[in-house]
């Protein structure tokens, strides 16, 4: 019965091409070096209006880190015309929501309305882009807020500091060593002057990607853009130059404590190439095959037969230049993390000596359709795909064919890929510990 | 005026048709657009389960949704039992192997997930057949084993474990205890203990009683044609036997007399977890539900709402500020206001909170703030239309809630039909300051003592003490663990042998001390001259005079221009033993100093010394290692309203044969002023006229 289910299947598979609608959309650029994406859909009376600058953490001097972060709480302050404090209130009188998010590599900023409100939005985005207001105050203000969300997030959260141990643990010039949130002491030195200065560096139409989707009409929507972004001003071409790593080829170890948890972790942690590097996709393979679901090789080995950790995971953290990738679990009981790195090290061996069975490169096809069909279901995820794609990836029909990329990987270029990247050599191993005996 | 500057603008942009848009316009909204809202397909089976469709065939996915609207039940000294049961749930069926459940599910690229009362898959269309019928199989026919029971035992003790140092947790654990009482299905809590009192046994029974279909409803969205469904739904779930849950009363938990604190000390906290609650009875079928939803709103419920922007975006204490309110259709449920701030504004951030709470209830809102939480809310109501899960959770509340058919096609007007008079009504009703929990979790040694000093209508706030887990407590007390020999006299003569040695600071007859810096564009100096006996500070900001303090013998003012204003003398009293070439030598004059402990500072252990006021409690922070001076911290209490200020002092430096810090970090506000010191002059001449 079981066997006959699956055989039959195989077959279907095989033979049902993947029916993920298109999307569809346009783009172009304005003389200012503004790339637009349109993407129309009526189904909802919604639209969303986003802009993706090509700047993040890793974009600072020494001593200025988290300044990227800072700016994205600067630029919510006011602009010539949105009086100081008033953006929220604009935004919600008109019964929209708003957020932005900056990562080391791309901060971005968008708006979900009502459709009547598509004007509002652009003229919105556009204020903020030509002339927003940047002062002392808001200086002042953001800096104290940031410092509290760098508690909130990082200090006082279990395992908060994960991602700057890495950081610090991968990376010893890039700018990727020092975390995204940046040090409290950056943090207060960032003057007027530097805060001016850098907005004006990297806040510029040629910098940039517009996005409009949702319930629009594609004639009145390019007039509208027009109007509000064809002035702005280009600025200077963004040059980055920064310093090049050099490879890992000796096993490090790295211990450090966090006094908001009880329970330790273990990692093994390597470095990647940058997420635009076919490489990249297939490592992202390799994290599914480690670690999605509950039949995936170190899940039921680890949390499930073995009953040795609490948790187990595979993950590509993906950055533009480089990425980490970590491979960890929670320990259950009084197994140790020397136990858990070696038994994931097991695991990550054999996709370097052996080719994965083809019944898991099949299960591994089939999850990336299901994830690639997911991830165009809402107008929201479409606008931040077709935005990364074009701004980070330099390809925004990716979001119509990333699927034949993951299709074109074969098996023996994931053991050569794991070969490539995932040796014990070059890897950081991370004890990431309890802290005990504090004060009182 | 304003509608005559709008008709020029109009009558401009006709005739300059091309004419760039005018920025300094917001642009106004258009016509509102057109709402629909379908009703999803419905059809019941013989066993009570109500299945729901919403057919969208935008992407080729589908989801199925399965919840058990059953009543809530208290698991006592089982507290886990519901936990466990949902992951045990899930894990195959009677005829299908964990294993080949799991990889099966992965194989189609698909997920389902259980709780205890639900069931969630989805996965490609094509596959829909597949994971309906083995959500139904696992649902129905679970597969609890012994090992895996002692498996998930032992994952969630560790779970429990991992959260021992989680301040959130901690805090909302003990806002619902004692909100609820811990035998109430809404305040109890699993523990190591109960989790461990839980058997095999009692998963079972705990499955038979309540994963029953009478209050079943099973939602399916997608890609999908409802003959199918019904098909597919029928043949699948038909053999589920119909049974009713257990319906069990629970006393209903009361509010407190009056308004306390209610401490929980979590040393490892760098903020504290500030919660003022109380309990409401709330349900969607009330008249008065979407008013006081929009009370809710415009008090904290986003971040345009008052509490976030008082806290956050005003004072700068937090990184946001949020109230909730609950409905419930089984009864009590709960007001939250709520924040995470910084150790040293906890007392603040709880002054803020109740003030925002008492306003709302007191004054009536504007007009403004009214048009905006209803924009808000129609807003919301029209973003939602975008996701198609929205018909069916639309649908799900009318049957499960007890709602009108048309509660939803009426919503946006009676949303509009809201007054100021309603939302103060809603406020007064389900807002209760004076018989409020204000639950505190934070490190007790930086906040208890400002705590104990809120003053609320008349007289300090009481505060009782509870441990991680909402039992009572006494207050906690810090022991001190000093090496021994150390003590206030120890700490400051190391200090002053770390300056420069006691001899040669004796020897300072005067002393002027100059630090520059910037703040808010402006240069901030301020100068200090310092006898045995007097003391005058001069704050300059661009180099004008703009405030100065000065104490001499009795007397303590502040100048201000030409003006003398005296301060009141028992902040003399207070400054008093502060006075001296060095603070440190009237600190070791008086005998009110106290060495309470060690904490560290920027990272680094320092001696505390703290100094006690009836106005003014000082504690000074000697770096245990060089003996030097790094922190003082001050709070300034007068007119039931308390001030912090901090200064760090970094880089000391040498001047004719004194070490002085060469840096100064000091709070102004929210603000943080960095100065440096542009001079130090000892043996200074000063006269008379320099205290005057």
């Amino acid at each position: 019965m079981k066997r006959y289910f699956y055989m039959s299947l195989l077959a279907f598979i095989a033979f049902v091409a993947v029916t993920a609608q298109e999307v569809e959309y346009e783009e172009y650029d304005l003389d200012n070096g503004l790339h637009v994406i349109l993407h129309q859909d009526n189904t909802a009376p919604v639209i969303t209006t986003a802009v993706m600058y090509h700047v993040g953490g890793k974009d600072r001097t020494e001593g200025r880190t988290g300044f990227a972060h800072f700016f994205e709480h600067l630029l919510f302050e006011g602009t010539e015309n949105i009086e100081t404090g008033s953006w929220r209130e604009i935004v919600s009188s008109r019964g929209g929501i708003f957020n932005a998010n900056t990562s080391q590599d791309r901060t971005y900023y968008y708006v979900i309305l009502p459709s009547n409100n598509l004007q509002l939005g652009l003229w919105m985005e556009s204020e903020r882009m030509l002339h927003p207001i940047i002062d002392q105050k808001g200086v002042d203000t953001q800096q104290e807020v940031v410092k509290e969300e760098k508690r909130l997030r990082v200090d006082n959260s279990p395992y908060g500091q994960l991602l700057t141990v890495l950081g610090k643990s991968l990376f010893k010039v890039h700018p990727y060593k020092d975390p995204n949130i940046g040090y409290m002491e950056d943090l207060d030195a960032a003057t007027l002057e530097d805060v001016i200065a850098y907005n004006k560096k990297y806040y510029v139409p040629n910098n940039a990607v517009l996005i409009v989707a949702g319930d629009i009409d594609i004639t009145e929507t390019k007039k509208m853009v027009s109007d509000y972004f064809a002035d702005i001003p280009r600025g200077e071409d963004v040059v980055r130059n920064y310093p090049k790593e050099t490879p890992i080829t000796a096993e490090e170890e790295v211990t450090t404590y966090d006094p908001n948890i009880q329970i330790p972790l273990g990692g093994i942690a390597y470095r990647i190439p940058g997420f635009r590097d076919r490489d990249a996709y297939v490592l992202n393979m390799i994290s599914t095959y480690l670690s999605d679901g509950k039949s995936s090789k170190l899940y039921k080995k680890i949390v499930d037969e073995q009953k040795q950790g609490l948790q187990v995971g595979a993950i590509n953290l993906d950055q533009e230049d480089y990425g980490m990738y970590l491979v960890y679990a929670l320990p259950v009981g009084e197994t140790s993390l020397d136990v858990l790195v070696s038994e994931m090290e097991e695991e990550i061996s054999k996709v370097r000596s052996e080719l994965i069975s083809e019944n898991d490169y099949q299960k591994l096809q089939n999850k990336f359709e299901n994830n690639f069909v997911s991830s165009n279901s809402s107008i929201e995820g479409i606008t931040n795909s077709l935005a990364r794609n074009y701004l980070l990836y330099g390809d925004t029909e990716l979001i119509n064919k990333e699927i034949d990329i993951y299709r074109s990987i074969t098996r023996e270029e994931i053991q050569a890929v794991a070969n490539k990247y995932l040796n014990t050599n070059q890897r950081v191993i991370l004890n990431y510990l309890p802290k005990e005996n504090i004060d009182n | 005026m304003k509608k005559l500057y709008f008709t020029i603008t109009i009558a401009l942009m006709a005739i300059t048709l091309n004419a760039q848009v005018d920025r300094s316009v917001t642009p106004q909204p258009g016509p509102a657009p057109e709402i629909n809202l379908n009703d999803p397909e419905r059809f019941e089976l013989p066993n009570g389960l109500k299945v729901l469709v919403v057919e969208n065939h935008k992407l080729p996915r589908v989801s199925i949704q399965l919840t058990l609207d059953n009543p809530p039940v208290a698991e006592g000294d089982k507290a886990g039992v519901s936990i466990l049961t949902g992951s045990l749930l899930g894990n195959g069926s009677k005829t299908i192997s964990k294993d080949d459940f799991n990889e099966e599910v992965d194989f189609l690229g698909a997920r389902i997930n259980f709780g205890f009362q639900s069931a969630f898959a989805s996965s490609l269309s094509k596959y829909f057949p597949r994971i309906l019928e083995l959500m139904a199989d696992a649902a129905i026919n679970p597969n609890f084993t012994q090992e895996e029971f002692d498996k998930e035992k032992a994952k969630l003790i560790t779970a429990l474990k991992s959260e021992e140092k989680d301040v959130s947790a901690i805090a909302s654990r003990v806002q619902n205890a004692l909100a609820y009482g811990v035998n109430h299905p809404n305040g109890e809590f699993a523990t190591e203990e109960t989790v461990n009192n839980v058997t095999m046994a009692d998963i079972e029974r705990f499955y038979r009683e309540l994963f029953v279909p009478t209050n079943a409803y099973l939602v399916v969205i997608g890609d999908v044609k409802i003959d199918e469904v019904k098909e597919l739904v029928s043949k699948n779930f038909d053999d589920w036997v119909k049974a009713s849950p257990p319906s069990l009363g629970y006393s209903d938990p009361l509010d407190v007399q009056y308004t306390q604190i209610n401490f929980v000390d979590v040393p490892n906290a760098v903020q504290s977890e500030v919660t003022v609650e109380n309990l409401v009875n709330l349900k969607m079928k009330d008249e008065d539900y979407l008013s006081a939803k929009i009370t809710n709103f415009i008090l904290g419920g986003a971040s345009v709402s008052r509490l976030e922007q008082n806290l956050r975006e005003d004072k700068a204490f937090t990184y946001y500020s949020r109230s909730r309110l609950g409905d419930n259709k089984y009864g009590a449920t709960t007001f939250k206001a709520f924040t995470s701030v910084r150790n040293i504004v906890t007392d603040s951030a709880i002054v803020e909170l109740l003030r925002e709470i008492d306003k709302i209830i007191t004054d009536p809102i504007s007009e403004e703030e009214l048009e905006i939480a209803k924009s808000v809310y129609v807003g919301s109501f029209v973003l939602a239309l975008e996701k198609p899960s929205t018909i069916a959770r639309y649908a799900l509340n009318i049957e499960t809630e007890g709602l009108p058919a048309d509660f939803y096609k009426t919503y946006l007007e009676r949303i509009n039909a809201i007054t100021v008079e309603d939302v103060q009504k809603a406020a007064q009703k389900y807002f209760q300051i004076k018989n409020a929990r204000i639950v505190v979790a934070g490190k007790g040694s930086d906040v208890i003592e400002s705590l104990e000093k809120i003053p609320f209508n008349g007289r300090m706030l009481p505060v009782n003490y509870y441990d991680k887990y909402a039992k009572a407590v006494e207050k906690p007390k810090y022991d001190i663990v000093l090496p021994e020999g150390v003590n206030v006299q120890s700490v400051l003569d190391a200090y002053f042998e770390a300056i420069g040695g006691k001899t040669a600071v004796d020897k300072i007859q005067s002393l002027k001390l100059v630090y520059e810096g910037s703040a808010m564009g402006s240069s901030i100096k301020t100068e200090e001259k310092r006898t045995a006996d007097k003391y005058v500070q001069t704050t300059f900001m661009n180099d004008a005079p703009m405030m100065g303090v000065i104490a001499k013998g009795d007397e303590l003012f502040m100048k201000q221009g030409g003006n003398k204003v005296p301060l009141p003398p028992e902040m003399q009293q207070d400054m008093k033993s502060t006075i001296g070439i060095f603070p440190e030598q009237g600190i070791a004059l008086s005998n009110k100093a106290k060495l309470t402990g060690t904490e560290d500072v920027d990272g680094k252990a320092a001696y505390k010394i703290e100094v006690p006021g009836s106005t003014v409690k000082a504690t000074y922070f000697y770096d245990v290692e060089s003996g030097l001076k790094v922190k003082e911290a001050t709070v300034i209490t007068m007119n039931g309203q308390s001030q912090n200020q901090e200064v760090n002092y970094k880089d000391y430096q040498e001047v004719d044969g004194i070490k002085f810090p060469s840096v100064r970090v000091g709070s102004m506000g929210p603000q943080m002023i960095e100065t440096k010191l542009l001079e130090a002059v000892i043996n200074v001449e000063v006269s008379e006229e320099d205290f005057n």
